[in-house]
């Protein structure tokens, strides 16, 4: 009965395949990977080995595809798969379709990975970051429609500072096609030059929910906008590579919100100290020229012709007295002169001669000095010194 | 485009005041220059302050149709 059956190799290896492949399905397998391999094909090639053994793994491209991290040598991991056997080389391998980090998840796997590699890349580099725009007039924010975050960060502005415009893009924010939508939407504001400064962000969540921005496509977004990015994702404790490539990060939305307009008060307020500051130079300035223009009122110079003018009226007023002195002077003289001259004219005088008992003779109103130029005659007059008298001329004695 | 230009207005206009600012203080400035200059900076404080004070938030959202073509419309919270 028990007869002998002769089996070809084909028929041996898919007896084992089949018997293989029930046994081992689904398992979760724990191990160190060596020998890792990227096909061109983008399949994964690699062994799974303890300190004793070792099984040859494959990732099907489609499933690798769907790695958020890069598995390499050395990485201690969980795979789960089924165990497959390749008929033309009598191998059998995990075929796997998850790979899991031990220790560290996956998502931290990745999110260190990527972020070295931007790092590496100079993504995060200072000289990259651009400022924010004092006074934005007009905000974006790449978000869900729906939500806490939006709805706090509208509440912020419009509490802080009313004067802008806030262009909403509404965006899915996790689940599968995120991280495109909200790479798109970065692109969109750029393309269109939409506005002045952009926040990107959610609220809080898992890692999981959170992933999208932890994603290459939204940080190369980050990256190339030209318009200044926030980025506000989740909490505080909450970081992604969003915020490390944005121009700047902040803790959350609302914080976001805080940071991207300065509160109307404070602008108020330098308003205010701007028209203090204008009002205070004025009137000093005012006050200075006042000071200024009553020191020269009575500077030297300033007053130097006034001085001039007072030395130059006590100067005449020296020439005045002076000359009234000289004139004085010369009055008397000329006085003294005239009454001596009056005494000698006095001396001179023809009727003080009369007095002396000389008299004069006139005929016809003139003086008679000769006895030859007399007329007989014609009557004539004696002037004496007291008194005329009329004569009558009878004859001359040659 | 409106709404763009008065709102550049108002950046500007603190530029501006704050130059006149700078510049009556640096104290360089003849009397009769300042005294102009402290005229538009009363002036352009008072405009900034209108601005500050009137101003209500505007919210758009951005959609895009089929064709790729955006548009913005009022947000409905």
């Amino acid at each position: 009965m028990n007869q002998e059956k002769i089996l070809s190799v084909s028929e041996l290896t898919r007896q084992i395949k089949g018997t293989l492949e029930r046994s081992f399905t689904n398992i979760w397998l724990q191990g160190e990977i060596s020998n890792f391999k990227l096909h061109t094909s983008g399949h994964l090639y690699f062994t799974v080995k303890d300190d004793q053994s070792q099984i040859s793994a494959v990732m099907w491209r489609s499933r690798a595809a769907q790695l958020l991290f890069r598995p390499n040598d050395g990485m201690k991991v969980m795979v789960r798969g089924n165990i497959t056997v390749y008929e033309p080389r009598g191998n059998y391998q995990l075929d796997c379709y998850q790979i899991q980090p031990l220790g560290k998840g996956e998502l931290q796997i990745a999110f260190e990975q990527l972020k070295q590699k931007l790092f590496d890349e100079g993504l995060f580099d200072d000289v990259h970051k651009k400022p924010l725009p004092e006074y934005p007039q007009r905000i974006g924010i790449v978000t869900s429609p729906t939500g806490a975050a939006i709805r706090d960060m509208i509440n912020v502005i419009s509490r802080r500072y009313p004067a802008v415009e806030i262009i909403l893009v509404p965006v899915k924010v996790q689940g599968i096609g995120a991280a495109e939508e909200i790479a798109e939407a970065i692109e969109i504001l750029n393309v269109n030059n939409l506005v002045d400064v952009m926040i990107v962000g959610r609220g809080g969540g898992s890692l999981e929910d959170l992933w999208a921005f932890n994603e290459e496509v939204v940080a190369r977004a980050i990256f190339l906008s030209e318009i200044p990015v926030i980025s506000a994702v989740g909490h505080e404790i909450d970081f992604t590579i969003s915020d490390f490539v944005s121009d700047l990060r902040a803790p959350t939305p609302s914080a976001a919100a805080e940071l991207v307009v300065k509160d109307k008060n404070e602008v108020v307020e330098i308003i205010r100290n701007f028209c203090y500051t204008m009002i205070n130079v004025m009137t000093n300035s005012i006050d200075s020229y006042k000071q200024t223009i009553a020191h020269l009122t009575q500077s030297y110079s300033f007053n130097k012709p006034h001085d001039m003018l007072r030395q130059r009226s006590q100067q005449v007023d020296e020439y005045q007295r002076r000359l009234e002195q000289n004139l004085i002077h010369h009055f008397k003289a000329l006085q003294q002169q005239s009454s001596s001259l009056s005494q000698r004219m006095n001396s001179l005088n023809p009727k003080l001669a009369l007095k002396r008992g000389y008299a004069i003779v006139k005929q016809e109103g003139k003086i008679v000095s000769s006895s030859q130029k007399i007329k007989t005659g014609v009557s004539a007059e004696i002037e004496f010194h007291n008194g005329l008298v009329d004569v009558e001329i009878i004859g001359k004695r040659s | 485009m409106a709404k763009k230009e008065a709102k550049h207005t108002f950046e500007h206009s603190l530029g501006r005041l704050e130059k006149i600012v700078t510049a009556l203080e640096q104290g360089d400035v003849p009397l009769e220059d300042s005294l102009k200059l402290y005229e538009e900076g009363i002036q352009l404080s008072k405009e900034c302050m209108e601005t500050l004070n009137t101003a209500e938030v505007k919210i758009k959202k951005l959609t895009k149709d089929l064709n790729g073509k955006i548009s913005l419309s009022d947000f409905e919270e």
